[in-house]
C-alpha cells in the first residue's frame, strides 16, 4: 500500500509539472530585470510598467475585452434559444441532425472555422455588400458563432436537468407563460447562463485563429498583437502580458467552475 | 349489494337529486395510436377525497392532467362547478395540483414558494401577507419560512408543496401521488393529516396513487384504473368487500380465487363445483349462474379461517397442508397446499404473545369460509 501510494504521488506531481512548469517559468521570468528573455538578472516589475506605457498592447487590450464581451453575450443569446429548441420542443425530424450540428464547432479545428468564416464575409460583402470591412464586427460574430456552440452545450446539460413540473406548477398557480419563463425558467437556468457567457468570453479572449482571418485592418485583438510581437523576437514585456492574461483567465475558470458547482447543489 | 346500508346523507353520490362537483362526461385521450384515457366518466361531490387508483401507466395521471389543463382531451368534457373546462388554460382554471416531485421552486423561500400563486391574482400585500402565514401554521411549517426547498426534509416539503396548491382556496385539489416520495412511517402520520385539512377546508380533492392503502385510507370513494378506463367506482369498503371483477379482487389487498362451474341453482344459492378448491363452494345469493356456467369466486385471507381439527358445519371446507408461514408481528400468513395442489392464503391475527399450541410447518390443517365470505367475480 505504502508504495502504491507513493507512486501515485509521484505519479501526479510529475504530471502536473508537465503542464504547470512552463507556465510558472514563465512568470518568474516576467518578474526578470534583465533584458534577455532567458537571463535571469534579479527581481523587477519594470516590463509591467513598460507594458502600460505601449499604447498597441493597452489599445488590444480594449478591443478584445470589447469583443469578448459583446460575442459572449451573443453567444449566450443564441445558445439559450438553440437549448430550449432541443430540449423542450417535442420530436421534429431534424432534431438529431440539428443537436449534431450545434456541437460541430466544438471539434471542428479552429482554421477551418477561421477559414470558411472569411470566406462568407467576402461573399456577402460581394451579394449585398454586408459586412463593409472587415474588423472588430466580423470578430465579433466569428467568435458569437463558436462561443453559441459552447454555451449550448452548458445550458443545455442545465435544462436537461430542470424538472419541467415546476414551470407547470407556476402554471397552475396563475402565471402566463412569458411570466413563467421570467419567474421560474430564467432563474432555474441562471447559473448556467452565466458559465456559459464565462466560458464564451474566455474562449474570445484567447481566439488567435479565427480572430487572425476574419480580421482587418485596424482591428487587432490582444493574441493578434502577442504573436506579431512574438515573431520580432521575444521581448521580455510579452511575459509581463502573458502573466496578466493567465491571472484573468485562471480566474475565470475557478468563478465559472463555483458557479458549476453552486449550481449543481441547488437543483 | 351493499346500497341497503348506505345513509343518503353522508354519501351524495348515493343521492340522485345532488349535482356532482366535477363532472367528467366520456373524456378520451389519444397519443398518437395509443389510447391513454378511454371513454372515462365520473362524478365527483362536494368536500369529496376521490382516488383514483391503478398501476402505472393505466392513465391515472393522464385524466388527471387534463383536469388540470395540460393535456387536452381528444374528446369529451369537464366540468367544474358547471363551468366547462374546454379551452380554459392551466392558469385560469378554478382547480389547483400538488406535483408528485412536489415541484417547487428552488430559488424562493418556503414563504415566496407558497405566496406565488396570490401574487399572480395580484391580491394586495397584506392580504398575501396573512394569508401565507395561516397556510403556514396550517402545515405547522410557520419556523421553517425563510428556508430553501433544498434545506429542508422530504415531509417539510410535502407539506409546503400542499401549503402552496392550497393558499389558493381552489374549488378542487388535485394530488398526484401526495405521499409517494415519504417513507412508511411519515406517510402513514401524514396521511391523517390530510384528511384533517381536508376537512378543515372542505376542498374537494381527486387523489392519483398507486398504493392501495393510501387509497384506501384516505378516500371517501375510489375509482380503480386499468389500461385507461375505470372499471370500478366505490367506497373503500364496497371495492375491497364487493370487488366486480377479478382484477379488482386482484389488485386491492391479497385473494384467494377459485375457478369452477355452477353445478346447482337454487333458488336462495348456486352451487359451484372447483377442481382447483377439490370441492364444492356453496354462494348463498346475490347471483344467477345457468348451470355449467364458468365462475371465480375470491375470498380474502382473512376471512378464511385455518385449523387442526375438522371445521364441524362449515361448508366450504376442505383440507391441507402448512406449507409456509410467514410471522408479519400483528398476523400470521399461512401457505396452505390444499389436497388438490392449489394454495391458500390464510392470514390470522396474533391475538395472543405466545401461543404453545400454534400451528407449525407440515401441519395437517382444514381450512374453510363462511357461506358469505366469497365474492363471485367475472372470470
Amino acid at each position: 500500500m505504502q508504495g502504491k501510494s507513493r507512486f501515485l504521488k509521484i505519479t501526479a506531481f510529475l504530471g502536473f509539472a508537465f503542464l504547470y512548469a512552463p507556465i510558472i517559468s514563465l512568470v518568474i521570468f516576467s518578474f526578470n530585470e534583465s533584458k534577455l528573455v532567458t537571463v535571469w538578472g534579479g527581481f523587477s516589475t519594470k516590463w509591467y510598467a513598460e507594458l502600460f506605457r505601449d499604447p498597441q498592447i493597452l489599445e488590444a487590450a480594449w478591443v478584445s475585452a470589447k469583443i469578448a464581451f459583446v460575442s459572449a453575450t451573443l453567444a449566450v443569446t443564441v445558445g439559450t434559444v438553440a437549448s430550449f429548441v432541443l430540449i423542450r420542443f417535442s420530436k421534429f425530424r431534424a432534431k438529431s441532425l440539428l443537436s449534431m450540428m450545434i456541437t460541430a464547432p466544438l471539434v471542428m479545428p479552429e482554421v477551418i472555422i477561421g477559414l470558411s468564416l472569411l470566406l462568407l464575409f467576402v461573399a456577402m460583402e460581394g451579394l449585398i455588400g454586408w459586412p463593409g470591412s472587415r474588423g472588430v464586427l466580423t470578430i465579433i460574430i466569428a467568435h458569437a458563432t463558436f462561443g453559441a456552440a459552447y454555451a449550448a452545450v452548458v445550458i443545455q446539460s442545465r435544462l436537461v436537468d430542470m424538472d419541467l413540473s415546476i414551470e407547470e406548477a407556476a402554471q397552475d398557480l396563475g402565471a402566463k407563460p412569458v411570466r413563467v419563463f421570467f419567474d421560474v425558467t430564467l432563474p432555474v437556468i441562471a447559473p448556467a447562463l452565466v458559465s456559459a457567457w464565462l466560458l464564451a468570453f474566455t474562449l474570445s479572449l484567447d481566439d488567435l485563429v479565427v480572430a487572425s482571418f476574419v480580421s482587418g485592418p485596424g482591428a487587432s485583438t490582444l493574441p493578434m498583437v502577442i504573436f506579431s510581437k512574438v515573431r520580432l523576437g521575444v521581448s521580455p514585456d510579452v511575459n509581463a502580458l502573458a502573466t496578466i492574461i493567465i491571472g484573468l483567465v485562471s480566474l475565470g475558470i475557478i468563478v465559472t467552475a463555483l458557479h458549476m458547482n453552486r449550481s449543481k447543489r441547488n437543483l | 349489494m351493499s346500497e341497503g346500508q348506505l345513509t343518503t346523507d353522508a354519501k351524495p353520490w348515493a343521492d340522485p337529486n345532488a349535482t356532482p362537483f366535477l363532472q367528467i362526461k366520456n373524456i378520451t385521450k389519444k397519443f398518437g395510436a395509443f389510447v391513454a384515457v378511454e371513454n372515462v366518466s365520473l362524478d365527483i361531490y362536494k368536500g369529496e377525497i376521490f382516488c383514483l387508483l391503478g398501476g402505472s401507466g393505466c392513465g391515472k395521471s393522464t385524466l388527471l392532467r387534463m383536469l388540470a389543463g395540460f393535456e387536452t382531451p381528444t374528446s369529451g368534457q369537464i366540468i367544474v362547478d358547471g363551468q366547462d373546462q374546454a379551452g380554459i388554460p392551466p392558469y385560469a382554471r378554478p382547480t389547483n395540483m400538488m406535483f408528485q416531485s412536489y415541484a417547487l421552486f428552488p430559488h424562493m423561500t418556503v414563504e415566496k414558494n407558497i405566496a406565488y400563486g396570490l401574487k399572480r391574482d395580484g391580491l394586495p400585500k397584506n392580504e398575501i401577507a396573512t394569508r401565507v402565514t395561516e397556510m403556514l401554521s396550517l402545515v405547522q411549517m410557520d419556523q421553517f419560512a425563510a428556508r430553501k426547498p433544498h434545506q429542508l426534509s422530504g415531509g417539510q416539503r410535502q407539506r409546503v408543496a400542499l401549503a402552496r396548491a392550497l393558499v389558493k382556496k381552489p374549488k378542487l385539489l388535485m394530488l398526484d401521488e401526495p405521499l409517494g416520495a415519504l417513507d412508511k412511517k411519515l406517510r402513514e402520520e401524514t396521511q391523517f393529516e390530510l384528511i384533517k385539512i381536508q376537512e378543515s377546508l372542505g376542498v374537494t380533492f381527486v387523489v392519483v396513487t398507486h398504493d392501495q392503502e393510501e387509497a384506501m385510507t384516505l378516500s371517501s370513494r375510489i375509482g380503480v384504473m386499468t389500461a385507461g378506463e375505470i372499471i370500478q367506482t366505490g367506497t373503500p369498503h364496497e371495492i375491497y368487500e364487493y370487488p366486480q371483477s377479478r382484477f379488482v379482487a386482484d389488485f386491492i389487498g391479497s385473494v384467494n380465487m377459485f375457478e369452477g362451474r355452477v353445478i346447482e341453482d337454487g333458488k336462495d344459492h348456486v352451487v359451484i363445483s372447483s377442481k382447483e378448491l377439490g370441492g364444492d363452494i356453496y354462494v348463498p345469493h346475490g347471483i344467477s349462474g345457468v348451470e355449467g356456467q364458468k365462475m371465480a369466486v375470491a375470498v380474502r385471507p382473512e376471512k378464511v379461517r385455518i385449523s387442526r381439527t375438522d371445521l364441524g358445519e362449515m361448508r366450504n371446507k376442505v383440507s391441507g397442508t402448512i406449507d409456509e408461514i410467514a410471522y408479519m408481528g400483528n398476523s400470521s400468513v399461512f401457505q396452505v397446499r390444499l389436497d388438490s395442489g392449489k394454495r391458500v392464503r390464510v392470514s390470522q391475527s396474533n391475538l395472543t404473545r405466545d401461543d404453545d399450541d400454534a400451528l407449525r410447518w407440515d401441519d395437517k390443517v382444514w381450512v374453510g369460509w363462511a357461506d358469505d365470505a366469497g365474492v363471485v367475480v367475472a372470470s
